[in-house]
């Protein structure tokens, strides 16, 4: 059981800090180009929508499976 | 409507279709944990389409100086996942855990297909 919990925490602690990486770049690059250019806030908005989602999905299973870990 | 708000539009669209699917697989066929599993599934995945939407477009109008915004919403979308992964554990009889998965990541297939269409169309 403790070996389990242990396993499922580093599983969602990496998964987490992946994310929190990708995320990051995704928003920066993002606020870079509306703060230089704000007639394209939707535009980089929407590529900025495709971008996280695709970057949050591996987390969320990985949490997913920290729980069947457990 | 602005483009940002017409791909939602159009992803909130796709999800109603796959999920009225979910609906008749559960009522017409044997699979029923699994197709409730999916439901359950994409009921999670459409809250998160709509937490991702409104931060983004908070985000949005941060950048331009119309609000302000702390965060992005990432931890309350894990906590989601995470909720969705307790109640098919917890009733494994009624929820199918992989249909559960699979409806969670609903969201994500149909944007990423959106987005192969959209950037074929260009």
């Amino acid at each position: 059981m403790a070996l389990g919990s242990l396993a499922a925490a580093i599983a969602v602690g990496l998964a987490a800090l992946g994310a929190a990486i990708g995320n990051a770049l995704i928003v920066k690059s993002t606020l870079e180009g509306i703060a230089r250019q704000p007639e394209l806030k939707s535009t980089l908005q929407t590529i900025m929508f495709i971008g996280v989602a695709l970057v949050e999905a591996l987390p969320i299973i990985a949490v997913v499976i920290a729980f069947l870990v457990m | 409507m602005d483009q940002y708000a017409a791909s939602m539009r159009r992803y909130v669209q796709y999800m109603l279709y796959v999920v009225a699917l979910f609906v008749l697989g559960w009522g017409f066929t044997p699979y029923d944990s699994m197709f409730l599993g999916l439901i359950l599934g994409s009921a999670f995945s459409f809250y998160n389409l709509w937490s991702m939407y409104t931060k983004m477009k908070q985000l949005g109008q941060a950048a331009t100086g119309e609000k302000k915004v702390y965060s992005i919403g990432t931890l309350s979308r894990f906590a989601v996942g995470a909720l969705a992964a307790i109640i098919a554990i917890r009733y494994p009889e009624t929820f199918h855990l992989v249909g559960v998965i699979i409806g969670l990541m609903l969201t994500y297939i149909i944007i990423l297909i959106d987005s192969l269409l959209q950037i074929r169309r260009l």
